[in-house]
């Protein structure tokens, strides 16, 4: 066994463990602390799978842009409501977390299949670098989504500042 | 596996001689900063242990270490534990994506001043910096306290902004170099430093720094006056002595570097002291940018934290984005 090897089996174990925390754990501050782990080690797997652009990302933008947020809502939350169950979102969750399953084992299955035709090969990697890998593809093959995605957010971005404004600006205008 | 066993025991010894080396300096950080706040001040500054005060580092982290480490009822005792190690370990975390020069030989052997140079070191710094924010949150949360509380949600809120801010004010350098490499950065800058179109982004820089940092014009996450001593109020001995020693000290020496690295050309300068020459003048120019730090901590007073992500939000982030245009601007002008 490689370095590679035993890195790729210790992050992956983590995550899983980490995960299974995350949907059965009962307090809500460890549950976002077990997402936190999940996130850190799946990018500890891109990093073993040699996507360092994108396992640097995944601690910035998921570990820590996103979830910082979940945080600073879970800890203002008091505890007892924090820890409250309720039996009718289990009903629901299960039939859409099935189907979110399946979209997601499709997309795996799809990506392993097609992850081979692609002319971005490791020899071309390594001499490139992902970044220009990533921000080639971004630029030309996948202009049109990038920019529409782009666009969502933007959207989003406005509604957010509407919804965050003061009550007298309001009346004002 | 042999050379896997070699492989991580020149890593392990590596990183122990970064970290070693980090914690002894963090040390005689904080006699500098004493010692300048002291005259900063007018007044001499520690002065009785050792020849003007040189043992006080020691003395400071024997007592710190031999004090009753106290838990308060009602904290959350595992992640109590846990907030004071997140606060600390990003934070020496960064140092192993810092180059503090180039490889050089001594004796035969190529001994490289770095852990690793990834092609994204960069990014890699920046996560990791911010990673720290939990370590704040979660230890305003376990104290199970409000003081504590509150000032571990305001830094959260000030990280968040600047975060931002400092994200963007880097992508100059980056867009100059074409690299997310520290190292590479260095060695794009052989000509003229980065900071003559880059002007802007280092000012938000310097912002962000004071920020995430929580040095003082910024620091109200600890903010004596309102909140005791803010997110480490419930804590004591050496948990304690971790925050600072992790904010003050490790935080603001690694970002001192990464600014030297981005704008002022790392270790790139006339050879005069030979060999040595570039570790020379990489830790002159590192010491004046963390002399810098403690000049506006000891100078400024306190900003409100409103008005501190107004700052982040209305100002820092235009600023940076202008920083993007005019570097462009300039790319597309000079090459």
């Amino acid at each position: 066994m490689d370095l590679n090897a035993i890195s790729f089996w210790v992050f992956s174990t983590l995550a899983v463990l980490s995960a299974i925390y995350v949907v059965f754990g009962k307090n809500i501050i460890y549950t976002v602390l077990s997402l936190i782990s999940t996130l850190i080690m799946v990018s500890g797997l891109f990093f073993t799978m040699g996507a360092e652009l994108v396992g640097a990302l995944q601690i910035l933008i998921y570990a820590v842009a996103i979830v910082v947020f979940y945080v600073l809502v879970i800890s203002t939350v008091p505890q007892f409501k924090g820890q409250a169950t309720d039996g009718k979102y289990m009903l629901l969750s299960i039939p859409v977390g099935f189907i979110v399953f399946l979209e997601l084992a499709y997309v795996s299955i799809y990506g392993v299949w097609q992850s081979s035709t692609g002319i971005f090969d490791e020899k071309v990697l390594s001499e490139l670098g992902n970044a220009k890998a990533v921000g080639t593809m971004l630029f030309t093959k996948y202009l049109f989504p990038f920019e529409v995605a782009s666009l969502i957010l933007l959207v989003a971005m406005i509604g957010a500042i509407i919804l965050g404004r003061k009550k007298e600006d309001v009346q004002g205008v | 596996m042999k050379e896997l066993i070699i492989t991580s025991i020149a890593i392990g010894v590596k990183s122990l001689v970064f970290i070693i080396g980090m914690f002894l300096l963090a040390a005689y950080l904080t006699w500098i900063e004493r010692k300048f706040a002291g005259h900063v001040q007018q007044r001499p500054g520690p002065l009785h242990v050792g020849w003007h005060g040189l043992l006080q580092p020691i003395a400071d982290a024997l007592k710190v270490l031999t004090k009753e480490d106290i838990v308060p009822q009602g904290v959350d005792r595992f992640l109590f534990y846990l907030a004071s190690l997140l606060a600390f370990v990003p934070a020496i975390m960064i140092l192993a994506v810092v180059p503090f020069g180039e490889p050089i030989n001594i004796f035969g052997y190529e001994i490289k001043p770095y852990i690793t140079d990834l092609n994204v070191g960069l990014i890699l710094a920046l996560a990791f910096g911010s990673i720290s924010i939990y370590g704040v949150i979660f230890a305003g949360w376990a104290s199970n306290s409000k003081y504590p509380m509150i000032g571990g949600l305001r830094k959260a809120a000030v990280l968040i902004g600047y975060e931002v801010a400092l994200g963007f004010a880097m992508v100059g350098p980056i867009m100059q170099a074409g690299t997310f490499s520290l190292r590479g950065i260095v060695e794009a800058q052989q000509g003229l430093w980065f900071i003559i179109p880059n002007i802007l982004g280092f000012i938000v820089i310097l912002f962000a720094i004071l920020a995430e940092t929580g040095r003082t014009p910024f620091d109200v996450q600890e903010a004596e006056a309102e909140l005791v001593s803010g997110y480490n109020t419930e804590y004591s001995a050496m948990k304690f002595g971790l925050f600072p020693l992790a904010e003050w000290y490790i935080a603001t020496f690694v970002l001192s570097a990464i600014a030297v690295i981005l704008f002022f050309g790392g270790w790139n300068g006339p050879h005069i002291f030979g060999a040595l020459s570039p570790f020379i003048w990489f830790f002159l120019k590192l010491a004046m940018m963390f002399m810098f730090f403690l000049w506006v901590h000891w100078t400024l007073p306190r900003y409100r934290v409103d008005q501190i992500t107004e700052l982040a939000w209305k100002v820092m982030l235009p600023l940076s984005l202008v920083n993007i245009l005019v570097v462009a601007i300039w790319i597309m002008i000079f090459g």
